[in-house]
């Protein structure tokens, strides 16, 4: 027993007594040298998904890469009405001087940062919360009737409850003294915020459902062994929970900033832009020059930034959370 | 290091009971292990004990304290699951560091704890790996580590090593048992192999449908089985069994089957006697228990005929046909019988058991 003690009591020994396999008790394997074969067998040939995926290949191409070549010819030209006239490149040597172009770029950034900390926050905490309680699919089914609705309609809700002469939510701040005289979308301070509640009013269920099927799939045991390791259930859901979520996070967070980039259908209703610039993202001003100004090659040279951005944040996403969570198989 | 107390335990699923009215007292720093068969409830008691299942009924105290409402961070467990519970995203290191990072303790102790805990289990190698890379083998062997790395009160193993290939199973009952008593840490030890109950444990609980059939340290589980059932489960080869009447002649009372008539002793009559025994008797005799010969022998012997030899490196196991019944006997390599030859066996009557016919109960 003092022996045992005292081995205990020296760092870095003791505690485990490790008893070797000894070598001469195991028979060693026989080696032999051993030559690569001649030849391998082929593997398994995978033809016939060609002609399962042509097809669907061929009516792609029509619908969709023949638009963006098309897109990108007229990014290369000064577009009019019957005449298309190659200029150099300038539709996009002149972008960089375009101050709403590059506003409209910060702008995109903050809206899309916003929407999406928020719809991420909130839409996870309300999986968590909802996940196993006794009527979890009632109140899954009710919260999801905001994605249900129209963009376009839901602007338009959105636009009367904002509105300032007889907005149900414009009187409810200006009563409280949190709005001052002017009303939410007029202001340039709050009308970026309004385009963002609306944003993340409707698509925050998706991110609650994509979020509790794979709060479904955290495996149990992990989450058990973690408790008996010593975990509180906060440090358990960030430890165990969290990076198992990481794949549908990243799902989430790819629709959603995608999303950002090229639907503008609800802003465009409640502000268009306004007031000033102070809420043209970047898909609206392209919207406005390609079709209010008619400028259809600067137009699509904005289109095809915007669309070169959206790929390469889109990869950088897949590497980040590849590196958070490998897989390996 | 800490004294278990079960009691009065239920595990009720809805309405399905998997532990019933399970007592079971585990005294400090002592190695328990909890033997049965598939589904009688083993897991179940190791999930309550831990505080990952809720207790139906009952209480379970450490050192006279109730744990039923301690959240299982506050209980000072370790366990190893029986599925491994590893975490994918973690590497094995980190796997096995989790325990001793979740409670705070300095990088550098850490690692010495991991890597010695990696060396005795001979994974040392592995440290890099994610745990969708090993083995079964080697994944459990990660699961004892996260375990073993951390001074708990109470070790709590769920069939640690049953997925380890013969060899290796070996060896890590040995490192577990010296573990425990070096560490002197209580151990709760799942399992439905009895050879790892036998070998380990210092006091064996066999289960059975939820129901707890004896509390005994190993020897005594194998030589006084409570009834038939713990005999016939604990011990490879099985205990064989034989349906018998009595019979009282010149004072003498025997065990009348269509192949023998053989005497017990003095006081197993008397035994025997004071048990109901209109309702007949199940004789239960272990295949090490028998001796077989070609030779009739003076003694009283049962007459039968040799269905099948199997040679089992130093020993042989005969089958042999006792009229409508089989029963085993367990010989020495050189017993020169072929299959088809009749046969004699003589049962060393110390070690014979009688068991109530109805209840199953041990009479001796
Ligand atoms: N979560 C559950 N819900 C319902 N029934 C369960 C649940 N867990 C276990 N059971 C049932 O309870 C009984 C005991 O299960 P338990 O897992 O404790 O068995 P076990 O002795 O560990 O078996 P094994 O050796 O196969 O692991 C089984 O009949 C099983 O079907
Ligand atoms: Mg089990």
């Amino acid at each position: 027993m003092n022996s045992i003690a005292a081995d205990r009591a020296k760092p870095g020994a003791g505690l485990f007594r490790v008893r070797q396999i000894l070598d001469n008790v195991e028979a060693k394997p026989v080696s032999t040298a051993l030559t690569w074969p001649a030849t391998l067998n082929p593997a398994a040939s995978k033809r016939y998904y060609f002609w399962l995926v042509a097809p669907a290949v061929a009516l792609l191409a029509f619908i969709s890469i023949y638009p963006f070549f098309w897109m990108i010819y007229m990014g290369l030209h000064d577009v009019e009405i019957g005449s298309v006239v190659w200029n150099d490149f300038a539709n996009f040597t002149r972008l960089p001087s375009d101050s709403r172009y590059v506003g409209g770029w910060l702008l995109l950034f903050q809206y899309s940062a916003m929407c999406l900390a928020l719809q991420i926050g909130i839409g996870v905490f309300l999986a968590v919360a909802l996940n196993g309680l006794r009527h979890e699919k009632i109140l899954v089914t009710m919260l999801l009737m905001p994605m249900m609705i129209a963009p376009l309609v839901a602007g338009m809700v959105w636009y009367f409850l904002y509105n300032g002469t007889f907005g149900w939510y414009h009187w409810l701040l200006q009563s409280v003294g949190i709005l001052g005289p002017k009303s939410i979308l007029g202001s340039p301070d709050t009308a970026m915020l309004a385009i963002v509640i609306i944003d993340v009013w409707q698509w925050t269920p998706l991110i609650t459902l994509i979020t509790l099927a794979g709060l479904k799939r955290v495996p149990q045991d992990q989450l058990e062994a973690n408790m008996v390791d010593g975990a509180s259930p906060f440090v358990n859901f960030i430890s165990v929970t969290l990076p198992n979520l990481y794949p549908v996070l990243l799902i989430a967070i790819m629709l959603r900033f995608m999303d950002n980039f090229r639907f503008i259908d609800s802003a465009l209703v409640l502000t268009g832009g306004g007031p000033g610039n102070a809420t043209k993202i970047l898909p609206i001003y392209l919207f406005e020059v390609s079709f209010k100004f008619f400028k259809l090659g600067r137009g699509a040279a904005i289109a095809l930034t915007l669309l070169v951005v959206t790929i390469i944040l889109g990869m950088i996403l897949a590497k980040v959370f590849d590196r958070l969570h490998p897989k390996r198989t | 290091m800490v004294t278990v107390s079960i009691e009065k335990v239920w595990k009720i699923y809805g309405r399905i009971p998997a532990v019933k009215d399970l007592n079971i007292e585990c005294a400090n720093g002592s190695f328990l292990s909890i033997l049965g068969p598939s589904g009688c409830g083993k897991s179940s008691t190791m999930r309550m004990i831990a505080g990952l299942e809720h207790i139906s009924a009952g209480e379970i105290r450490f050192d006279g304290r109730r744990i039923n409402d301690l959240a299982p961070k506050d209980r000072d467990v370790a366990m190893v699951f029986e599925n491994y519970a590893l975490y994918p995203h973690k590497s094995v290191y980190e796997n096995m560091a989790n325990p001793l990072k979740l409670r705070g303790q300095a990088e550098v102790r850490i690692r010495e704890r991991v890597l010695a805990a990696a060396k005795l289990l001979e994974i040392a190698e592995l440290l890099d790996r994610r745990p969708q890379e090993l083995s079964g083998g080697q994944k459990q062997r990660v699961a004892i580590g996260r375990a073993i790395v951390r001074e708990p009160k109470l070790f709590l193993f769920d069939e640690p090593i049953a997925h380890l290939d013969a060899k290796l199973r070996a060896h890590m009952r040995g490192e577990i048992r010296h573990l425990q008593r070096t560490l002197g840490t209580t151990v709760i030890y799942v399992t439905h192999d009895q050879l790892e109950a036998m070998s380990m444990a210092d006091r064996i609980a066999v289960m059975h449908e939820g129901v707890l059939q004896q509390l005994a340290t190993p020897r005594e589980v194998y030589n006084k089985p409570v009834n038939a059932w713990v005999a016939g489960f604990v011990g490879e080869p099985a205990m064989n069994f034989l349906d018998c009447t009595l019979e009282e002649t010149g004072g003498q009372v025997r065990f009348v089957h269509p192949t023998f008539r053989i005497a017990v002793t003095p006081e197993q009559a008397r035994l025997l006697e004071a048990s109901n025994r209109a309702q007949g008797i199940r004789l239960g005799v272990r295949p090490d228990a028998l001796t077989i010969s070609l030779a009739k022998s003076k003694e009283e012997s049962m007459t039968g005929r040799i269905f099948v030899n199997e040679l089992l490196g130093g020993d042989m196991i005969v089958d042999v046909d006792l009229g409508p019944e089989r029963v085993r006997v367990k010989t020495s390599t050189d017993f020169a019988g072929n299959e088809g030859d009749v046969c004699y066996i003589t049962a060393n009557r110390d070690k014979w058991h009688a068991f109530s016919k109805e209840t199953g109960r041990t009479i001796f």
